[in-house]
């Protein structure tokens, strides 16, 4: 089988622009703004060039979304690897938000809703968004 | 797999699978309230209620509900028929007797042409449509604390002798998943009550916002092994601290 793509991030080329965020979001069914967003990006605290930061889903191969979801709302795409969340599954008890330790298992309070990275079915919009192509995947 | 007819559309499907699900898969709506994907197929609301029939039934049609009838090689089903649309009115004028306050009922009961519940508009009614949902999640998923309890017009939901359950962790999930918003619940700031219990989520430890019931994380920490304390953290603190564990790395 051959090899699956990957996030490449770099942050010396990423300004936060949050064109990404609005992407993702946009392509999540939000018409304004980052509500929906998968992906976060921020400035470095101190101001430091090259320091910006950019966190997303890794889905990780145990990851603990999964096993926190009591309804297997959660599935892996064994296509893309990216773990899938099934809304009409979905109990909304909030336990994989609480589980996730990397915070990208975010809930989204306007929704009563878990929001999750699931790779756009393999071609995600954030990397083809980002203006200074600090984000590839590939 | 099975080939079967509905609606004069050749469907093929998982043998044993529901004509619900196979129906909705396909695009074909078939109204219905107590069904979760979530939880197995009850039966309760019969909205879902369609004629089925088979070739070799000389044109006999008899009503199932959809989403516990299996389909079947050669099956023949109508969703939308007069017969069934008739049936379907009748259940919703009976649920808008019940609980003529209960939005989703209204709005489907409007579709199918019942526009005011049969008795005095004053009576609130109840708004527990009695479908279940919140005691098949409880049960299955979560901790079972509610279950419908008495018979009869007095049937409810509820918690064991109506009293606060040592079982229920307060995760909300039966009041987000009633169809009809008939599960009370407060939340005011980091202090939540539900079923006679009072909860306070736990301050998130790096910016005080709540998170979530002891008696949820506890509940977490054994079916996941992920240690407590590390579940006190809100979603939005986490994603600084993994960007701050980030800014540690030498790119």
């Amino acid at each position: 089988m051959a090899e699956k793509p990957l996030f490449h991030v770099f942050p010396s080329k990423c300004t936060a622009c949050k064109n990404c965020e609005f992407a993702c979001s946009f392509s999540h069914g939000s018409a304004t703004g980052p509500t929906l967003t998968r992906i976060a990006t921020m400035h470095d605290p101190d101001g430091r060039e090259g320091k910006n930061r950019v966190v997303l889903c890794m889905q990780c191969d145990t990851a603990a979304c999964v096993a926190g979801c009591p309804s297997n709302a959660l599935w892996r795409n064994p296509e893309t690897g990216a773990i899938y969340h099934v809304e009409d599954r979905c109990i909304r008890c909030r336990s994989c938000v609480a589980a996730c330790p990397f915070g990208n298992m975010r809930w989204e309070a306007k929704v009563n809703f878990p929001v999750k990275c699931d790779l756009c079915n393999g071609d995600p919009v954030c990397a083809k968004f980002c203006p200074t192509r600090a984000i590839e995947y590939r | 797999m099975s080939e079967f007819n509905i609606d004069g559309r050749r469907i093929s499907a998982r043998k044993g699978e529901y004509i619900l699900a196979a129906a909705r898969r396909e695009g074909i709506e078939i109204p219905a309230l107590c069904h979760h994907e979530a939880v197995e197929p009850f039966g309760a609301c019969r909205l879902c209620v369609v004629e089925v029939s088979k070739p070799s039934w000389d044109g006999w049609f008899k009503v199932v509900t959809a989403c516990l009838f299996p389909v079947e090689d050669g099956l023949i089903v109508r969703t939308n028929s007069e017969r069934i649309r008739k049936l379907r009115k009748e259940v919703l004028e009976l649920l808008l007797a019940r609980s003529p306050r209960a939005e989703a009922v209204a709005e489907l009961a409007r579709e199918y042409g019942v526009f005011e519940p049969r008795h005095d508009a004053d009576w609130e009614g109840d708004n527990c449509i009695l479908c279940g949902i919140c005691t098949r999640i409880c049960q299955t998923h979560v901790t079972g604390a509610i279950s419908t309890v008495d018979r009869g017009v007095a049937k409810r939901v509820d918690t064991p002798f109506s009293e606060s359950s040592a079982d229920c962790i307060g995760c909300l999930a039966c009041a987000r998943a009633c169809p009809t918003d008939a599960i009370p619940f407060t939340e005011e700031g980091s202090e939540r009550s539900i079923w006679n219990k009072d909860f306070s989520l736990e301050p998130c430890t790096e910016c005080g916002a709540g998170t979530l019931s002891r008696e949820h994380a506890e509940w977490l920490t054994e079916k996941t092994n992920l240690p407590t304390e590390d579940l006190y953290i809100c979603d939005r603190c986490k994603v600084l601290r993994t960007a701050a564990s980030y800014a540690k790395i030498a790119w």
